[in-house]
């Protein structure tokens, strides 16, 4: 069984991200990154399908600056067995260029399945799976909370409102992660060490032969949230209701 | 650019593997194992899965065969949220295992190193005596030979991992002794496992003023036979190994106090932006701003200072003492005055067990006596640096 699992390299969610002045970007001084989360749970799956299937091979892929190296020796260490780091100005990339590059590689690599996270926590775009599933033709199922492999397919069981639901695909397939799918291990120290010395290739999105153009998304700006007005202490039911009423507009 | 703290991607991906750890598993039982004087054993083992027990350890026997600055890390992050946690790991990683990887016969790292990297055993080392500490060579634990072996005789203070709870002894230690009729400064080192007859837990020592997620113990030897095979390295040989390791020891004690500064540091400074009085915060008023600004400086000069003692030593050989003792005394005091001018700018909060600070100032106090005093460290680099004329 042979599976290509994401590791995209993302702000760490602890970290306070601010825009620039202008608000055209982000401000990423004594900001952390990580991988994203979602994508840490797909590389677990991974790993375990492929550990439950007895044979195959686990590719972590992550795309942007030499930077990304740290995502996928992660992945690496966690025990998926070779990376790909498509390196590239991340400016220029947007869910639409990423799913272009996925898809060319997983023509030219042929994996039986395709796992992504649901979605990255820093652009929240939720659209990198679908998009290469429609691009392939290749069967979807998103948000995935349980993953269980018959044969040549899967089942998969989604969260969606109100409850679960159940579908069927076969391989190959796209399936993107959600938060209760599992709980990623830690990489252990001996295999930080081992992961050093996986075959981790580099390539340009030209070797894949996709030109990255300008994004098809343009961000206008960046802002903060607004802030929180200041709560208020009422005296008495009869005040709350004629605040929500008269100045909440709630009522 | 680089990095000093984290100098290769394989310490920086170990820095990362154990601050999510530390951060997920170790933070929420930190505090109810410090109240509870409690060590927390299934937690201890799961450092063993992460191949932290084992930091410096050889792949030969279960280890993970990296150096002083990964042991530095792995230190600095635990000692992050649980001080008292970290000290039982480095009683058991660096004064035991990492001691019997470097002094060890074959079969003697064999039997017990895979033990020690898993988490199976946990481990000790006994150097300290109820009638002497500093004084290490005032000793007067002996052994006498005997057919087949040694009859050890005597007691250990301040074991740490002596007890894994109040009834329960810790499972191999090295014990510092004195062969009968050998010189003062010949110390020998011998393997002592619980279960030997003669080898009993004297009692647990309850009721530290911090450091108290780790079991301390006096430990007694009374007619303790010990084969001569669990003869550590040459008889007589050991003083060297004891100087040898107590650099390694001093080097991640220090490092304890920088996970104990960082934290410190990180805490004084959101609660100065979160917390107003007379309409501004905390943040606003100099003398608020002394106390963070301080703290900060003071942590990264003595994190640089570290970084930078363990990135040149190396674990087989003496020869840093001066600045291994050097590290110790600068941080630990270090650890205890960040810990205290956070206290100061919580206030009332700081004073309490919920903001951390509290517990960590606790623990910090022991960084200043235990592996050595600061006056044993003044002593120490003061003779040292009679030998020396410029500083190169
Ligand atoms: C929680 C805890 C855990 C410990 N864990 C271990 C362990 O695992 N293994 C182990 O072997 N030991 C351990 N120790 C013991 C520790 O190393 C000793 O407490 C320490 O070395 C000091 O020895 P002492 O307590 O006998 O004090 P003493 O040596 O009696 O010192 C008392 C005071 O006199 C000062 N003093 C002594 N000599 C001089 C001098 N020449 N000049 C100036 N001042 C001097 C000291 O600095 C100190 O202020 C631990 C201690 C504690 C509290």
């Amino acid at each position: 069984m042979k599976i290509i699992v994401t590791a995209k390299r993302v702000t760490d969610y602890d970290s306070k991200v601010i825009p620039t002045a202008d608000g055209k970007a982000i401000n990423f001084d004594n900001v952390d990154f990580k991988m994203n989360p979602f994508c840490e749970i797909a590389v677990e799956e991974a790993i375990r399908l492929v550990d439950a299937a007895g044979e195959g091979e686990v590719v972590v892929v992550a795309m942007g600056d030499e930077e990304a190296t740290q995502e996928v020796r992660k992945a690496l260490a966690m025990g998926a067995h070779r990376g790909v780091l498509v390196e590239c100005d991340e400016s220029k990339l947007d869910s639409d260029a990423v799913a272009r590059m996925l898809v060319k590689l997983c023509q030219d690599e042929r994996p039986d399945l395709l796992l992504l996270g649901k979605q990255a926590v820093d652009g929240d775009s939720n659209q990198v799976g679908q998009l290469v599933a429609e691009h392939l033709g290749w069967p979807q199922a998103t948000f995935a909370y349980k993953l269980s492999v018959e044969g040549k397919g899967a089942t998969v069981q989604r969260e969606v409102d109100g409850g679960v639901e159940t579908v069927r695909l076969s391989f190959p397939a796209v399936i993107t992660t959600d938060l209760r799918l599992n709980e990623p291990r830690y990489p252990s120290l001996p295999n930080i060490m081992k992961a050093k010395k996986k075959p981790l290739e580099t390539m340009s999105p030209e070797d894949l032969g996709v030109a990255l153009g300008a994004p098809k998304v343009e961000v206008v700006s960046y802002g903060l949230p607004s802030s929180r007005k200041a709560g208020q202490v009422v005296d008495s039911v009869a005040t709350l209701v004629s605040k929500l009423v008269n100045e909440a507009k709630a009522l | 650019m680089r990095d000093l703290f984290n100098p290769t991607p394989e310490h920086k991906a170990l820095r990362d593997m154990a601050r999510s750890f530390v951060e997920a598993e170790v933070e929420p039982q930190a505090l109810e194992h410090d109240r509870a004087e409690r060590f927390n054993q299934p937690l201890f083992r799961r450092l063993g899965d992460l191949g932290l027990l084992g930091v410096t350890v050889d792949e030969r026997w279960g280890g993970s065969g990296l150096d002083a600055v990964a042991a530095v890390i792995a230190h600095e992050e635990l000692s992050a949220s649980d001080p008292g946690l970290c000290l039982a790991y480095l009683a058991h990683s660096m004064l035991f295992a990492n001691n019997l990887s470097l002094n060890g016969s074959d079969a003697q790292r064999a039997r017990y190193l895979p033990g020690a990297c898993s988490g199976a055993l946990v481990g000790g080392m006994c150097m300290s005596e109820p009638d002497a500490g500093t004084d290490v060579l005032g000793m007067r634990t002996s052994a006498r030979v005997v057919d087949g072996g040694y009859v050890l005789n005597g007691a250990k203070m301040w074991i740490t991992n002596g007890a894994l709870d109040d009834h329960t002894l810790g499972d191999v230690f090295l014990v510092y002794a004195r062969v009968e009729g050998d010189a003062r400064a010949a110390l020998s080192m011998l393997i002592v496992e619980k279960g030997d007859a003669g080898f009993s837990l004297g009692q647990r020592i309850k009721d530290k003023l911090g450091m108290r997620a780790s079991g301390t113990a006096e430990l007694v030897f009374e007619d303790c036979f010990v084969p001569a095979e669990r003869l550590v390295g040459e008889r007589g040989a050991a003083t060297l190994h004891m100087m040898r390791n107590l650099e390694l020891e001093r080097l991640t004690l220090a490092a304890m106090s920088l996970g104990i500064a960082r934290r410190c540091v990180e805490i004084m400074n959101s609660y100065a932006s979160d917390r107003a009085a007379f309409g501004k915060p905390l943040r606003d008023y100099g003398q608020i701003q002394a106390h963070i600004a301080d703290s900060y400086a003071a942590y990264m000069a003595g994190r640089s200072y570290v970084y930078n003692v363990a990135a040149s030593l190396s674990l087989d050989s003496a020869g840093n003492r001066v600045d291994s003792d050097g590290v110790k005394l600068y941080c630990a005091r270090m650890a205890k005055e960040v810990a205290d001018r956070a206290i100061q700018v919580l206030g009332g909060y700081g004073y309490v067990g919920e903001y951390n600070v509290e517990r960590l100032w606790r623990d910090a106090r022991l960084l200043e006596i235990g592996g050595g005093t600061n006056e044993a460290h003044q002593k120490n680099m003061t003779r040292d640096l009679a030998k020396v004329r410029a500083l190169r």
